[in-house]
């Protein structure tokens, strides 16, 4: 039975409702102690002034959580809906962990996964069975309580999340898959914490969807630690329902050597305020982060990006597209930081936005910080609308102008999508992309079609 | 309730303090209302502008620092002069000046007259013979080219219709400081049709309040007229002031076209913090270029307002950044009508330890369909101590317009140096043309005398730079 803490009292964010979380979760007295603190930094903690930079364009009291209370999941009545995301997401998975309101409700193809020593599983049951893997990281690899208020707020009441541990030198082959899922009205603060050890390798897909009942705020965190040599694949495709509101921390430590790939799509809730961050701490680390944003009606998405450069030899490459119709709109704001020392640096950024409407608005502040001389670094960004010439040239194929738009929509995001080597994720982002367009299914899936669309986008 | 075209209460006022006739004004630092009331006393100035310098203060009083940019946290305003009567200026002596600015004269071959009022040391400089000639041909053609104080004594009609329009005091805090202090600049009206051929300097229009701390500029050109001003100088102006701030405003009527050159080089121990706007109506065009080579912090970013349909907005901006210094250099355009265009193109360059770069705002208002916009920052890091920051912001209202930034973040690349090299040119010099073709694209656009001393001034600037 699901039900909020302390259902039948209504109870704000306060010292008992962690406390009832970290009963509920069974969890080792350092996690606890962990909440603790970030308990202090909650209560301490003001919301960021609407005139600090980083909230100009999203004032911080619309992620609010006045009258809204902790989800709690007991048990694992229900979980139908959950299951049956997750059965029609990346058929090819080697195993895939679902979470209903925090609670892991199946884990499926684990057991292939124990004898080679990978850990896969939701948080809770990582907190009990395997709290020594945990606590090097958890909370302190990358997302920090005394940030600010949002971040202070995930660590106190964590709901719940996925837990990924891959032993050195492991290489699982086939892509996991992790559904989040929310039901009901209230609030969640699922964690991801995903540990590659030396020389392994592996790809998480995650998927945060749900169904609400009533209004629901969402502060996730994701926190990816890839050491010496290791090679990390990690996708979000964030498709909240459009009561819920999103606050999220995406943050990768990236080793020695090491290469993490990144793609988050945003798709869901009515509000998203997201920071993804690479953080290249030793030479020779490599970070892809591709961003794919497609909004429509009111929904507002705000993404801060941080290529963070601290050690000589790194590389970083972001691509980020957003497309919004109606009267949606977007912020993107990408720092690229160069430290002093971080030589031979190469860094890139590329910003495009794509505007469908004439009640869409677009916001881009791509920057730079550099403070080292010898790299390579550049940045590009981009507003632009539908080329008339080009819905022109597709409706002269037999197209209709809103199959032409939507054509359009998909070549602008093929560029992300066409570097991302995961074919499950790339089917379901091309029918999720026509869902938002209103359509029944995806058009470049019709060979046909495939060669009209790489024509038009050819073009300059 | 009496207001002036300001919309100042000037009630608000009436009662105000009032100069005893036979005040003697002592200079002394700080800022209070005293201060400014003596200020426009001493000037002789109208009611209305003594209004807006009250005013001024009282915003200035209530605006916060600004939380974002250079750290100005040394900034003391009760530490400074805010003005001094001309016969009052101390007068320095040659022996007293830093030697880096004497031999910094010395090779840039600034004629001995010209160096002593750069150095504030002479009292004036005055070309006389080329001022005059010049000035007869722009009263002949009906062009106004004065300082501000003495446009406020002759010209009151077009100063008080058009002052603090561009730029309110309640802009910023720097620009409220300005308001109530201001002292000097120049006033330039050019009416309908005129195309003043020559470059109007600020060199030319001299006297005593021609270098200030807080100048006050006013440019009005009528429809169909053409002008370029050119503010400053390159060569190292000598100050012991500490803080700079001037606020230049412009306005640019139908299908005319204006061009504001401006080349910095305070001395090292300068704020310079200013606010420069322009506000261009149908099919006008204005054109900011814009270079910082001195001051210890400079933070100005040059703005067009594109308000009828048409206009068009063109910014070159070029920084140096030595030891000790830096540069926030930027621009703003504002897409408020239709059709209407822009491109920024700025260039800069950091070198021992100095931070340099951009930071600038792109918005297109909804409506402003059919509008362009390119943006392209380049920086060139020329050690490993030094610093480079891009911060572009885009706000895009309106969907059917094209808005591309671009920025690249480079060191001298070895295989250029290695090319020139293997041609028999040596690694200072062949630094010294990189550095020189890095900036070609705004060198180019300054008048020729300037473009020769930017490029001797960067020259100096990059001794030392090899090995």
């Amino acid at each position: 039975m699901d039900h909020a803490v302390g259902a039948g009292t209504v109870r704000g964010f306060d010292e008992a409702t962690w406390q009832e979380l970290s009963g509920a979760w069974g969890e080792p007295p350092w996690l606890r102690k962990r909440r603790q603190e970030a308990w202090e930094h909650f209560r301490s903690l003001p919301l960021p002034a609407p005139t600090e930079e980083a909230w100009r364009r999203t004032p911080p009291e619309k992620l609010a959580w006045d009258g809204l209370q902790p989800l709690v999941a007991r048990g694992a009545a229900d979980a139908g809906d959950a299951l049956q995301a997750a059965a029609s997401l990346l058929p090819d998975r080697l195993a895939a962990v679902v979470i209903r309101n925090g609670a892991g409700v199946r884990a499926e193809g684990v057991e292939a996964l124990t004898p080679r020593g990978v850990v896969f599983c939701d948080l809770r049951t990582a907190a009990r069975e395997h709290p020594e893997l945990l606590e090097p990281f958890l909370f302190r690899a990358g997302l920090r309580p005394e940030e600010n208020v949002f971040t202070a707020q995930h660590v106190a009441f964590t709901t719940g999340g996925a837990f990924l541990h891959v032993p050195a030198g492991v290489e699982v082959d086939r892509p996991l898959l992790v559904v989040d899922w929310l039901a009901g009205e209230g609030f969640l603060a699922p964690h991801t914490l995903v540990v590659l050890e030396r020389g392994s390798r592996a790809t998480l897909v995650q998927l945060r969807s749900g169904r609400a009942s009533g209004p629901a705020l969402v502060n996730a965190g994701v926190e990816l630690v890839v050491a010496e040599g290791a090679q990390l694949r990690f996708v979000q495709l964030q498709d909240l329902p459009d009561q819920a509101r999103s606050f999220g921390v995406v943050r990768a430590q990236v080793g020695r050597d090491a290469t993490v790939h990144t793609l988050v799509a945003s798709f869901g809730a009515s509000l998203e305020k997201l920071f993804v961050e690479s953080w290249l701490d030793a030479p020779g680390g490599s970070s892809e982060m591709l961003g794919a944003f497609f909004a429509r009606d009111g929904q507002h998405y705000d993404v801060h990006t941080l290529q963070e450069h601290r050690a000589p030899h790194t590389t970083s490459d972001l691509l980020y597209k957003v497309a919004l119709l109606d009267s949606a709109r977007s912020v993107f704001a990408g720092l690229i930081r160069v430290h002093p020392g971080a030589q031979k640096t190469n860094a890139f950024q590329s910003n495009r936005n794509l505007l469908l409407s004439g009640q869409a608005r677009a916001d881009s502040k791509p920057e730079l910080e550099i403070m080292a001389n010898d790299l390579r670094c550049t940045h590009g960004s981009a507003v632009s609308r539908l080329e008339e010439q080009h819905l022109f040239y597709l409706q002269t194929r037999g197209l209709t102008r809103q199959q032409a738009v939507h054509m359009i929509v998909e070549g602008f995001f093929s560029e992300v999508l066409d570097r991302l080597p995961v074919e499950g994720v790339r089917f379901w982002l091309e029918a999720r992309v026509a869902r938002t367009m209103g359509a029944p299914a995806p058009l470049g899936r019709l060979a046909a079609l495939r060669g009209l669309l790489e024509e038009v986008t050819a073009r300059p | 309730m009496a207001t002036n075209p300001l919309g100042i209460d000037l009630d608000h006022y009436k009662w105000g303090f009032r100069k005893p006739e036979n005040y003697v004004f002592k200079s002394r630092k700080g800022l209070s209302r005293e201060v400014v009331e003596e200020i426009s006393y001493l000037k002789g100035e109208p009611e209305w502008m003594r209004a807006f310098r009250l005013h001024s203060l009282e915003v200035f009083l209530s605006k916060p620092m600004p939380t974002w940019g250079p750290d100005l946290s040394s900034i003391h305003f009760d530490d400074i002069y805010y003005y001094i009567k001309p016969t009052d200026r101390q007068a320095r002596s040659w022996d007293e000046l830093p030697p880096e600015i004497k031999d910094t004269y010395e090779r840039l071959g600034i004629p001995e007259a010209e160096r002593k009022f750069l150095a504030g040391v002479g009292a004036q400089y005055e070309s006389e013979v080329v001022y005059h000639s010049l000035k007869e041909e722009w009263e002949k053609l009906g062009v106004i080219f004065v300082d501000t104080d003495t446009a406020v004594r002759e010209y009151p009609e077009l100063v008080q219709e058009y002052f603090g329009t561009v730029v309110p005091p309640e802009d910023n805090k720097f620009a409220a400081l300005n308001s109530a202090v201001w002292s000097g600049g120049s006033f330039i009206y050019v009416p309908a049709g005129v195309r003043v051929d020559i470059p109007l300097q600020a060199y030319f229009r001299i006297n005593a309040e021609n270098v200030g701390q807080f100048e006050r500029t006013l440019i009005i050109v009528e429809p169909g007229a053409y002008v370029h001003y050119v503010e400053g100088c390159t060569a190292p102006i000598y100050t012991t002031d500490s803080l700079h701030s001037a606020v230049v405003e412009i306005i640019v009527k139908e299908g005319a076209r204006c061009r504001y050159t401006t080349i910095q080089n305070w001395s090292k121990n300068v704020y310079n913090l200013v606010t420069k706007r322009a506000v261009a109506y149908r099919d006008a065009t204005m054109e900011w270029v814009d270079g910082n080579l001195g001051s210890k912090i400079t933070m100005k970013y040059p703005s067009v307002y594109m308000v009828e349909p048409g206009a068009k907005a063109e910014i070159l901006s070029v920084a140096f950044a030595g030891a000790g210094q830096h540069q926030d250099p930027g621009g703003k355009v504002i897409h408020a009508a239709p059709h209407t265009q822009s491109s920024i193109v700025s260039k800069s360059i950091s070198k021992d330890g100095g931070r340099a770069g951009y930071r600038g705002l792109v918005k297109v208002y909804k409506g402003a369909r059919g509008s362009k916009c390119a943006v392209r920052c380049d920086a060139l890091i020329l050690d490993d101590r030094s610093r480079s920051d891009t911060y572009p912001t885009m706000e895009i209202d309106e969907e059917d317009v094209q808005v591309t930034h671009e920025a690249t973040v480079s060191k001298v690349s070895d295989e250029q140096l290695f090319y020139l090299m293997s041609r028999g040119i040596r690694e200072d010099e062949a630094m010294n043309m990189i550095v020189r073709g890095f900036i070609e694209p705004i060198a180019k656009e300054l008048p020729l005398e300037y473009a020769v001393e930017l490029n001797r001034l960067i020259a100096l600037e990059m001794e030392g730079s090899v090995g």
